[in-house]
């Protein structure tokens, strides 16, 4: 019996067309895009394009790292991450006067935070569908920050925090470098470590993983607060940096987020997905958005074509598991 | 033992939910407001939850048959404006006409995402939602389409018979008429089936596909009705007309009691949840509540709910949990199907 | 034997060859079937029994060979052709639709109508006649997902009769059915050959096949063995021919001085599940736990680990008394439990091999930050090696293994949490010969290691030949207590069926 077990570790699981399609489609889609983008405008390639480009996904990449987490671990999608992001940038900007900037910008990702704890609660201790409860938790925080504020716009007051955020490090904005930080730490706590191993058994099969001993309940919930936690950093950096914050500043990031999420590969019913992925995802997205500006499109033909692209992509990926089923 | 009384109560307060909310909106609007138990404003909440009602009548069997849509929205924008652009065009009854065609186009582009291309629908929908919130701005390059011919679509909202106008009369007889097809026929039915286990459903010769397709075109077809109305009432094509409306209609639907997971719900409940939502937002609008204030109370009452709900059917302890567990099984572990 | 006029055939496969890519499922295989038989069909998992049963249900087609059902040859064989032409199937996993009522459920598909709408009255109505035909007590207008496993089972049983099919396949009906309820199901088969319908019967367990069967088609490996009369084969010849060689000895005992006490449960209580439960299991100990579905066996199971944690009683654990109020505390105080719901509560199916085994002890090979994947891969791979696991590869996703495989991952991730006591809930149910003998190697080796294990199973034979001792269940309360030596089919049967209360 022994001879016969020899090491075959390697030999199936690279070589399937839809395993191929799933490792190499977010290079290629990136190199592609880049492609594009050289030929189509001279203006694409330059250090001063792609700065500005990763610049301003950067914000809503961080939500789209956090998401991954909400993914995998089974819980669809964070639907409040406008109301959270709108949280951290308005209470930001309204408490600065009172306690200045450090303090106001820790209380925004505070309430912001606390905002992901109840969607974890709801979702993970209470077992309520995530698209209701975010739903719902999104309606209400939109409604308070827009309380907080009288509907209104806030102005923000110069800072040395606000500068610091506006400032480049090794010509790199600070911005791009809090979303590689970011990234740097999600991406082995999902790979490496055993949150991220009962996340990914979470999300494969909720009851198995709370028969084998998984924290499931708190896995789910930290998720969503970890989200919570992260639109609350996207809608402080957005509030000192724009210099002002309005309730709908985060509008349409959740749906951004998503798609990245989802453009990276990870499955909407959880149990695989990577932050590596996700950060492809991110990249994709911002070239997309890039290009259509460069190419002369209006900009609202983005989400054309970003949801077009999400469809493509999916629908293949759907095509290659289904024919790797059949096997 | 000594929570029966309480856990009781918590099952009868979610069974009743629509009537008491309805009775404590009765009760708010009446004693904050003199006007407010009046015919008039029945009329008038019953006139403005139309828009709102349409989405989420179309909503009830895409959930009962296990899906979501997202892209109700986007294709009310897209019927609204199509409506108002086509008017001078073709006239005013085409024009109508074509604008719930273009729901039902929509529609179909997910059905086929969803059931041909098998892309989950979560996904799909939010795909369509974005695409098609996109191409209304752009059709209109942002800014509101305005009817050449305002009169037109006036009589919608007028008055009809007693507390109706004849869009909300429109409304009620398609719920009534939902509900017959849903509960007493057997495509009805067979509806149910796919959303509570579609193999199972397959399995007894019942096309789950075709039921799942049907329930997407269904779907855009009264986003379609929503916005062809909610133009020829306003006289203006909106490209963002439907953005606000996704929220507020899922809502609605899950306030009647409708399930997210499929297999149950119904448009009489959905037809509650919309005029208990209306009515409470009719109440606090007449006592000049903000919107934005209004959108906290919608979003604390649907986390109440549900939470009751999930708190109560939970009662009994985990032993319940235990058993239905081991109930449900064959739900979670499909029968050996082609791909096995 | 006698010349009586033979039979008429109510279905002839004929030279059925069905290859998947890399794999070939079925080669030139013959079947046929009399009307008024109960044809049983027994093979090894892989055998290709459930690929022959879905060619004939036209889930599949077949690359070669024919089906003729009732002399005329099929032709365009799809799913609802096998229908219209009086083909029944009932799997092992029920096709039933839990919001929908029993009578709703058995009409489904084909609704009686009144004009457009369901004829509510003539559906129910057909509804309890086939109940009533069952023997059973069930109401029609019940929503299915409130009946117990087991009444699902018939109602699904209820489906198929309701349509009066001509060819029956029961395709493992007895997996989730206590003693008394495998009675009724017999009689209804009974009854329904008697009627001149035929009835296809596959099954693992091979004392079914005798009590059923008229005659019997073994397959292996994708081929036609043999078919004979069950008056003319013994059990012991069936797995011969199953396996293809002699399987001398299918439960392996080792003889083993017992040792100090590992659990001890005194008093342990659940409203409504079990009473008062107390028993004991030692070192090296295989302790059994008999009952019908039902009596509280998989309640008592889930408790002891903490998924439904006990309302009254208290566990001792290897002379500690502990509380376990969460599968972290259970596998916290060396307790593990395989659970009866494979597919539901054991595998996490798009996980790999290695990343199933490790969940419950991921913990422990963590540093202050990061998983040890190295030190992962390892223990994986050498744990796979002892399990036989196949095939060898720990990467690749687990829904990709049979059931079998899967079995010995789910056993093997307990394992590797080191625990004191073992709790079995139907570890071989659904599993092929070949397996089976695998994974009972298994719990012997761990009891010889000095760990105890508590087995729960629905095979008598299973559990007289592993156990040491049997605790038996009956309506949630210990019914007897019965030692290896004087545990005897009977023995056990009547106390689970409540006519023998011991002490």
């Amino acid at each position: 019996m022994n001879q016969l077990v020899a090491p075959a570790k390697s030999l199936d699981k690279s070589k399937t067309p839809g395993a191929l399609f799933s490792t190499l489609s977010i290079p290629i889609a990136i190199l592609v895009l880049v492609v594009i983008g050289s030929v189509a405008s001279p203006s694409f390639l330059t250090v001063n394009n792609l700065t500005n480009v990763l610049n301003a996904n950067s914000a809503v990449g961080l939500i789209a790292l956090g998401m991954t987490f909400v993914m995998v671990s089974g819980g669809l999608a964070d639907l409040s991450v406008p109301a959270n992001v709108a949280m951290g940038a308005l209470v930001t900007l309204g408490a600065q006067e009172s306690m200045g900037t450090g303090l106001a910008a820790l209380m925004g990702l505070l309430v912001a935070s606390m905002g992901g704890v109840v969607n974890g609660i709801l979702i993970g201790y209470l077992r309520i569908n995530p698209i209701i409860a975010t739903l719902g938790t999104g309606s209400v925080l939109l409604g308070l920050s827009q309380l907080l504020v009288g509907g209104g716009i806030v102005y923000a007051q110069p800072s040395a925090l606000s500068t610091f955020v506006k400032s480049s490090i090794l010509g790199i904005p600070v911005f791009i470098w809090i979303f590689i930080f970011v990234a740097l730490i999600l991406h082995p706590l999902l790979a490496r470590t055993s949150f991220g191993r009962w996340s990914l058994a979470v999300g494969g099969n909720y009851q198995a993983a709370q028969a084998s001993a998984v924290p499931v309940r708190f896995t789910k919930a930290a998720a969503f607060a970890m989200t919570g936690f992260l639109a609350g950093l996207c809608g402080v950096l957005l509030a000192l940096s724009n210099g002002q914050a309005r309730p709908i500043i985060g509008t349409g990031y959740e749906f951004v987020a998503i798609t990245a999420v989802v453009i990276g590969g990870t499955s909407v019913f959880g149990g695989n997905g990577s932050v590596l992925r996700t950060v492809g995802g991110v990249l994709i997205t911002a070239l997309i958005g890039n290009l259509i500006i460069l190419l002369g499109f209006p900009s609202q033909a983005t989400g054309l074509i970003t949801g077009a692209i999400v469809l493509g992509a999916v629908g293949i990926d759907a095509y290659f598991r289904r024919k790797a089923g059949r096997l | 033992m000594k929570n029966f009384d309480f856990a009781l109560l918590g099952t009868r307060a979610v069974q009743y939910r629509l009537v008491i909310m309805l009775v404590a909106v009765a009760v708010f609007g009446g004693l904050s407001l003199d006007d407010f138990l009046t015919v008039n404003t029945l009329q008038s909440v019953l006139d403005r939850a139309t828009v709102v009602g349409f989405l989420a009548l179309g909503l009830t069997p895409v959930l009962i048959a296990g899906q979501i849509d997202l892209s109700i929205g986007s294709m009310m924008s897209m019927a609204g404006i199509t409506t108002i652009f086509m008017q001078p065009v073709i006239g005013n009854v085409p024009a109508a006409a074509a604008g719930v065609a273009v729901g039902i186009l929509i529609g179909a582009v997910n059905a086929l995402m969803v059931v041909v291309f098998k892309i989950n629908s979560l996904v799909a929908t939010l795909a369509t939602l974005l695409i098609f919130a996109s191409l209304a701005l752009l059709l209109t390059n942002s800014y509101p389409l305005s009817s050449e011919d305002p009169i037109f679509g006036l009589p919608l909202t007028a008055d009809f018979l007693w507390i109706l106008t004849p869009r909300s009369a429109i409304f009620l007889t398609a719920a009534v008429l939902m509900f017959v097809w849903l509960k007493l026929t057997p495509t009805g039915r067979n509806l149910y089936a796919v959303g509570s286990d579609a193999p199972a459903a397959t399995s007894s010769g019942i096309n789950a596909n075709g039921y799942i397709a049907t329930s997407f075109i269904l779907s855009g077809f009264f986003a379609g009705l929503a916005g062809m109305m909610q133009s020829l009432s306003t006289a203006a094509g909106s490209p963002v007309a439907g953005a606000v409306m996704l929220i507020p209609a899922i809502t609605a639907v899950v306030i009647g009691g409708t399930r997210l997971e499929g297999g149950r719900g119904s448009s009489l409940a959905t037809l509650g949840g919309v005029l208990a939502l209306g009515a409470l937002t009719t109440a606090l609008e007449y006592n000049g509540v903000p919107s934005y204030t209004q959108a906290i109370y919608t979003g604390l009452l649907l986390i109440l709910l549900i939470s009751l709900d999930r708190i109560v059917s939970g009662h009994g302890g985990a032993s319940s949990r235990a058993q239905r567990s081991v109930r449900v099984a064959p739900r979670n572990t499909p029968l050996p199907r082609r791909n096995a | 034997m006698t010349t009586e006029s033979t039979p008429a055939v109510a279905l002839r496969m004929t030279g059925i060859t069905k290859s998947f890519p890399g794999v070939m499922a079925l080669q030139d295989v013959d079947l046929e079937i009399n009307e008024g038989e109960v044809h049983a069909i027994v093979g090894e998992n892989g055998a290709g029994k459930s690929t022959l049963m879905k060619i004939l249900a036209g889930f599949y087609q077949p690359d070669k060979g024919e089906i003729e059902v009732g002399g005329r040859k099929a032709t365009h064989w799809t799913p609802r052709e096998a229908r219209s032409r009086g083909i029944g199937m009932i799997y092992q996993e029920l096709n039933l639709v839990p919001d929908l009522s029993v009578a709703e459920n058995i009409s489904l598909g084909a609704m009686p109508k009144r004009g457009p709408f369901v004829d509510y009255r003539a559906m129910n109505a057909k509804a309890a006649a086939v109940l009533d035909e069952l023997d059973t007590d069930i109401d029609p207008g019940t929503r299915l997902g409130d009946l117990s496993i087991s009444q699902q089972q018939l109602v699904e049983i209820a489906k198929v009769v309701a349509r009066q099919p001509n060819i029956v396949v029961f395709d493992e009906p007895t997996s989730s059915l206590g003693d008394k309820e495998t009675r009724v199901l017999f009689d209804v088969i009974t009854k329904m050959r008697d009627r001149g319908i035929a009835i296809i019967y596959i099954s693992h367990r091979l004392q079914e096949v005798m009590e059923i069967g008229d005659r019997v088609t073994v397959l292996r490996d994708g081929r036609h063995i043999e078919t004979r009369d069950v008056a003319g084969i013994t059990p012991d010849e069936m797995v011969s021919l199953m396996v293809g060689r002699d399987l001398n000895e299918m439960f392996p005992k080792f003889d083993l001085e017992l040792g100090e006490q590992v659990l001890s449960v005194v008093g342990a209580s659940r409203a409504g599940q079990f009473d008062n439960v107390t028993l004991d299991v030692r070192k090296h100990e295989i302790v059994g736990l008999a009952g019908l579905v039902g009596s509280g066996r998989t309640e008592v199971a889930r408790a002891l680990f903490g998924l439904d944690p006990l309302e009254e009683g208290t566990i001792t654990l290897a002379g500690k008394t502990v509380k376990i109020r969460s599968p972290r505390q259970g596998v916290a105080a060396g307790v593990a439990l395989v659970p009866e719901d494979r597919k539901g509560q054991g595998i996490i199916p798009g996980l790999s091999v290695r990343e199933n085994f490790t969940l419950p002890v991921i913990t422990r090979i963590t540093n202050a930050l990061l998983i040890f994947l190295g030190k992962e891969r390892k223990i994986v791979t050498e744990l796979a090696d002892r399990l036989k696991v196949n095939p060898p590869q720990v990467e690749r996703p687990l829904n990709v293994f049979s059931g079998g495989n899967q079995q010995k991952v789910v056993l093997g991730k307990w394992l590797l949490s080191e625990p004191k006591l073992l709790i079995l809930d139907e570890p071989t149910r659904g599993v092929d010969v070949g397996a089976k003998a695998d994974i009972h190697h298994i719990i012997g080796e761990f009891a010889q290691d000095g760990g105890g294990v508590l087995m729960i199973s629905s095979e008598l034979p299973e559990l007289l030949a592993v156990c040491d001792r049997i605790f038996v269940l009956h309506e949630g309360v210990i019914s007897a207590e019965i030692s290896r030596a004087d545990a005897t089919e009977e023995s056990v049967m009547r106390a689970a069926t409540g006519q023998e209360v011991a002490a």
